[in-house]
């Protein structure tokens, strides 16, 4: 063995000899899509399309010179992967995404004409683009940095919190804020309507899948029944479930005056509920039953050697150890129902979907964007923090 | 003991052919035979003008249907091995850690989301839904093509090198049939998904199988309600009991060779 094999491997983790390609390329597609594609856009009211504006006329030749700039510094520090330079392209990136509301700032300074106040400033594909492929960016960046999550949540914080600040005060232009502002109470309620009908249906699953997996685990035959029973739940689409829930619940409620008093209908929370709970029951007791089979065995006898009895056993060892699979359950299954509320606003649910369904069927653009960007910031944020909760309880994963 | 073998492989496969042949033969008699069971809706719906959708024939929906989740599919399964393929390769190696992080991460976006925020960037109509369910069902075989081809034993590829295979060579007739379980577990399921989310393209201006249950909901008719959903569901169950099929056929395959 030469003294080479004997020495640590040095750890090469920015001092990569070759440029960041990824980086780089990511540059190149934001710096196109800023050049060639709509920036904003611009229309005298709510139905009518927009005119769409390029980089030029929105920001002017300051703007576009300074962002071009920016962009392409990510791809310039990026040709020399260096600690440093990983940090730059960190503070140009977060920088880049607190700009991007002063643009829309700027633009509606420039573009907008003083006698025209009913104008709504659309934000234009390009913006678009350009903040996803800053989030890939982020996540380059936190991978080659070997950032734990938290870093990016914290930079993300606080870049949301420059835009509520811009959109409050400046943007009363922006169509997506004036939208809010048109339906801001139905808005808070529609957003409490979903997540109460989120978090009722994970609630009630959680606990019936506890109860199935405990049973399955004491019952063999179950298992397999159950486990086909839910799969075969989770190939039906929401739309469809639901739909075939609707005529069944109707019926019942017509029939039976009892069950219409406790609010069973065919429209509304009743099927949306069952159909939330019936899909959110396959991820949640795979999870429960992988989790509480996979506790090792050794760990249990120990348990028992040490004369704990079976519920104590149960409670403090069996439990406490398969919490992290479990809370990985609770994650899958509450980032799909979040999603799926939104269809149950269909069957009138209420919810975030609501706005969805409305918005497209005026062919109200903005209102589409006011339902689908909090669900999908909804189920962004729960993934990383049960993500996160689930690895901070994982043993000894501190 | 090998017609005991057969025997019993025989009885095993003799189950594997009658879900996908009993679902298809439901969905078939349930879209041709749709307009003859008025009787049958009128009891659902007594009050009603009409209880049989007919703005248009459900074969033609279900074809509708299908086109738009086929070409999204093939598109998908194309784009998507590909690129499992290249950042697993020596030189999209840099390229893997952010798309690894992409396809888990895209598994949080909700489908109805995508498919609201495709219509303000794309429009209305079948062709941007098509878009949104590439885009959607393109994550799914990214993540599966990449934990297959990742899960290949290092030592089995360190051997076909050895036995002088290319590099191309191992992909082929190693990396790839070994993996073939996986990808197609993640094909099964962005297909799947992409049955569901098309059925609410129907509210987006695409016109398929979700046409009737927005229309029965729309207007109060449960029986344009069920008729959509229960075909919907069948072809749910119909394509998904193939690909049951498929995957077991595949390592019924991987484990006798």
């Amino acid at each position: 063995m030469s003294l080479l094999d004997a020495l640590p491997t040095p750890r090469i983790r920015w001092e990569g000899q070759h440029p960041n390609v990824v980086l780089i390329s990511l540059s190149l597609v934001m710096l196109c899509a800023f050049w060639t594609v709509d920036v904003v856009s611009l229309a005298p009211n709510r139905i009518v399309m927009g005119t769409g504006y390029g980089a030029l006329e929105a920001f002017g030749w300051p703007g576009v010179v300074l962002i071009t700039l920016l962009l392409s510094s990510i791809g310039l520090f990026a040709c020399q992967p260096t600690l440093p330079h990983y940090r730059a392209l960190l503070t140009v990136v977060v920088g880049l995404m607190a700009l991007m509301p002063v643009g829309l700032i700027a633009s509606g300074l420039l573009l907008i004409d003083p006698e025209l106040p009913q104008a709504r400033l659309g934000i234009g594909t390009a913006y678009w683009v350009v903040l996803f492929v800053l989030m890939l960016c982020l996540v380059e960046i936190r991978l080659r940095l070997n950032l734990t999550r938290l870093w990016p949540t914290l930079l993300l914080t606080g870049v949301a919190l420059v835009w509520w600040l811009c959109a409050a005060l400046w943007l009363d232009n922006l169509a997506l804020v004036q939208e809010f502002r048109a339906r801001d109470r139905q808005f808070l309620t529609a957003v409490g309507q979903h997540i109460r009908l989120v978090s009722i249906a994970v609630g009630v699953s959680v606990v019936l899948g506890l109860l199935l997996a405990m049973l399955m685990r004491r019952y063999a035959r179950l298992q397999k029944g159950a486990f086909t029973l839910l799969n075969f739940l989770q190939t039906i689409p929401s739309l469809a479930l639901f739909g075939l829930l609707l005529a069944p619940l109707a019926w019942l409620a017509a029939k039976v005056p009892f069950l219409a008093q406790l609010g069973v209908s065919g429209i509304g929370t009743t099927p949306a509920l069952i159909a939330l709970i019936a899909y959110s029951l396959l991820p949640m007791v795979r999870n429960t039953y992988i989790a509480l089979e996979e506790v090792s065995p050794d760990t249990l006898e120990a348990a028992k050697g040490m004369g704990m009895r079976a519920g104590q056993r149960f409670w403090q060892v069996r439990l406490p150890l398969a919490l992290p699979v479990l809370l990985e359950g609770v994650r899958i299954t509450t980032v799909q129902a979040i999603g799926l509320t939104a269809v149950a606003a269909l069957i009138g649910a209420g919810g975030l979907g609501t706005f969805i369904f409305q918005g497209l069927g005026q062919a109200a653009m903005d209102m589409v964007l006011l339902g689908a960007l909090p669900i999908l910031i909804m189920a962004l944020v729960v993934d990383a923090g049960l993500g996160a909760l689930a690895e901070a309880l994982r043993p000894g994963g501190h | 003991m090998s017609d005991q073998l057969s025997v019993m492989q025989s009885r095993q496969q003799a189950p594997m052919w009658l879900w996908p042949m009993l679902w298809g033969a439901l969905l078939l008699i349930s879209v041709m035979g749709m307009p003859y069971a008025e009787a049958l809706f009128r009891w659902i719906e007594p009050n009603a003008r009409q209880v049989i959708y007919t703005r248009a024939e459900f074969y033609v929906l279900l074809g509708r249907h299908l086109l738009v989740v086929g070409v999204a599919a093939a598109v998908t399964i194309v784009v998507g091995v590909l690129a499992g393929i290249a950042v697993t390769r020596e030189r999209g190696h840099d390229f893997l850690p952010l798309v690894g992080q992409l396809a888990s991460l895209g598994q949080t976006f909700p489908p109805v989301a995508v498919l609201a925020l495709a219509v303000p960037v794309l429009g209305f109509g079948t062709l941007p839904i098509m878009v949104a369910l590439m885009l959607y069902g393109l994550l799914p075989i990214v993540r599966n093509t990449l934990t297959g081809l990742q899960e290949v034993d290092a030592d089995i590829k360190m051997a076909s090198h050895a036995m002088g295979m290319t590099p191309t060579q191992t992909l082929r007739q190693v990396e790839l049939p070994l993996a073939a379980p996986v990808i197609l577990a993640g094909i099964r399921t962005s297909v799947t998904i992409n049955i569901a989310t098309a059925a609410l393209g129907a509210t987006m201006g695409a016109s398929n199988l979700g046409d009737p249950i927005i229309a029965g909901i729309v207007n109060g008719n449960m029986a344009y309600v069920v008729q959509g959903a229960l075909t919907i569901a069948l072809l749910a169950l119909t394509v998904d009991s193939l690909f049951e099929l498929l995957q077991r056929k595949l390592r019924s395959r991987l484990s006798t060779s």
